[in-house]
């Protein structure tokens, strides 16, 4: 089904209920935002720009709808424009869904839904929400945001209170289908070599997220844990010899954890967070041996920002990739490592800018040979300048 | 003269100094909400779309002021944070479909009569505004 028609179609049945009410009554509101990126790398190309000459090739417009034609009620649907160096430049349904809260213990969300995973998955995309111009590439890899963000299928969430002093628990249980559009920057390396998805590769998918949060004395402290599981094995067919030979690939069931937390209080953030993402494929061509892809990719971050005034904050991570199995003989093909000083000013309430600098060592994630044909060198270092408003 | 107008001058000084020391606000609420107190944990968190509820199970909607003396306290005393970021947060759970951006009203008699005609409204006003048809919630 048209992915766009889904994204009506929830939006109807949301609204036709409520027919007979006025605009006012539903409570339709349209938000929005737009940013426009900078990059500009000392050695390697990054991220499928041409960042070395300085890149403009990174933009992204949002435009949001959403009615609540009662208090328990809620229907929306998003459609982004992104760009980023050879990836996107296309419209798409970020995500189209109906949200249901019977109370503060259960609520449900069904359509295409984002995914409740780790500390950021579900806001990885809303730029003017955070400090950074660039997430932790290991945990949140922009090139593969698109596919990482939702899925088709639903989200069950509630919360409980533990006690007076005991904090509470908030609770997300997903599942559905998750697509891997076959340009997403996921299958980047794997079009290098001559190797085509041209249907994508998805299924079944299905997690759990508990996010713990304090109060009295540690108010502001959040702790949580998710897991993400495909299930059962993936298919697909496959074209190599850029597009000659037919064959199939079978991606093993995925069990992936986060482990994360974060305090925020006054004018100080500190987060952190861990994620473990085994791989195992197999490609399999006729009349040749089956070709397995495996890797072990645990990334973490730590994060600290500080408000200087109402305006200006600043922020500084450090974050690491290490791919415990990589085929890479390289050393430096087998990680990344990247130290990050940033700077966020909001003019008003809807304008604002970021500046950021990357100390990045190592190649395991963010570069693509089709824009480093000379080779990789060990470490860059990327300025990012971006502008975003936002309604 | 000279001293007569600087006595004049301090002395509008310190009644302005004064008028803001004794600004503050007060909540209030539809009387639909059975609550007559509310925590500044729960109230944090209805304003900040963390809960839909107060502690009592009854169901509540934030409703905001646009700007004013009255705003900038009420997100200093309950909220922690300036209107830019205040909004910014709101505006992250829009855009990850998680709430509607609350209703946000040009002054306090404009929310008086929203909160006084609509079940489940919750707002603030300045503590010497008029606020008939509404209830005041103690916060605790």
């Amino acid at each position: 089904m048209n992915r766009i028609a889904i994204g009506a179609l929830v939006l109807a049945l949301g609204v036709i209920p409520a027919a007979g009410q006025s605009l006012e009554d539903l409570n339709i509101q349209i938000h929005g935002y737009a940013t426009q990126g900078l990059l500009y790398t000392t050695n390697n190309n990054i991220l499928t720009t041409n960042s070395s000459d300085g890149s403009p090739a990174w933009s992204e417009v949002v435009v949001n709808v959403t009615s609540q034609p009662n208090p328990k009620l809620r229907v929306a649907v998003q459609a982004r424009y992104f760009m980023l160096g050879l990836i996107g430049d296309q419209i798409i349904l970020d995500w189209a869904a109906a949200d249901y809260k019977y109370n503060e213990k259960l609520g449900v969300r069904f359509g295409k839904v984002k995914t409740p995973l780790g500390l950021l998955n579900e806001t990885q995309d809303i730029d003017p929400s955070y400090q950074w111009a660039l997430l932790p590439q290991g945990v949140y890899p922009l090139m593969s945001r698109t596919s990482n963000l939702a899925h088709y299928g639903g989200v069950l969430y509630g919360q409980f209170k533990l006690g007076p002093q005991a904090g509470k628990l908030e609770y997300r249980l997903w599942g559905g289908d998750r697509q891997l559009n076959s340009q997403d920057g996921v299958f980047l390396t794997r079009r290098e070599i001559g190797i085509y998805f041209p249907n994508g590769l998805g299924g079944a998918t299905f997690g759990a997220a508990l996010h713990w949060k304090a109060t009295g004395p540690l108010d502001g402290l959040m702790l949580g844990v998710s897991d993400y599981r495909n299930a059962g094995n993936w298919m697909a067919p496959i074209l190599k010899n850029f597009g000659t030979t037919p064959g199939t690939e079978t991606a093993a069931r995925v069990i992936s954890p986060n482990y994360f937390g974060i305090y925020e209080k006054n004018k100080v953030m500190v987060a952190a967070e861990y994620n473990r993402y085994p791989i195992l494929a197999f490609m399999n061509f006729p009349s040749t041996p089956t070709q397995t892809v495996v890797g072990d990719r645990r990334s973490w971050y730590a994060m600290a920002t500080y408000k200087l005034s109402g305006k200006l904050a600043v922020g500084v991570y450090d974050s690491q990739i290490v791919d415990h199995k990589s085929a890479f003989t390289a050393a430096q093909g087998r990680y990344m490592k990247d130290w990050t000083f940033n700077g966020k000013y909001d003019f008003n309430q809807f304008i604002y800018a970021k500046v950021e600098e990357h100390i990045i060592k190592g190649t395991d994630y963010v570069y693509d040979s089709t824009m480093n044909p000379g080779g990789l060198k060990p470490d860059t270092k990327l300025t990012v300048f971006k502008i975003g408003v936002s309604f | 003269m000279k001293k007569l107008s600087l006595v004049f001058l301090l002395l509008v000084a310190a009644l302005l100094v004064a008028t803001r020391a004794q600004a503050q606000v007060i909540v209030i609420a539809n009387s639909s909400v059975k609550a007559t107190e509310v925590s500044k944990s729960d109230l944090r968190d209805v304003f900040t779309g963390a809960a839909t509820e107060l502690k009592d199970g009854s169901r509540v909607v934030p409703i905001l002021l646009k700007a004013g003396t009255a705003h900038e306290e009420f997100l200093q005393a309950y909220i922690g944070k300036n209107d830019t970021a205040y909004r910014a947060g709101w505006r992250s759970l829009v855009f990850s479909g998680q709430a509607t951006m609350p209703k946000s009203l040009d002054g306090d008699a404009a929310v008086v009569e929203f909160v006084a005609h609509n079940a489940g409204a919750i707002g603030y006003i300045s503590k010497g505004s008029a606020h008939e048809g509404v209830k005041v919630l103690a916060v605790k």
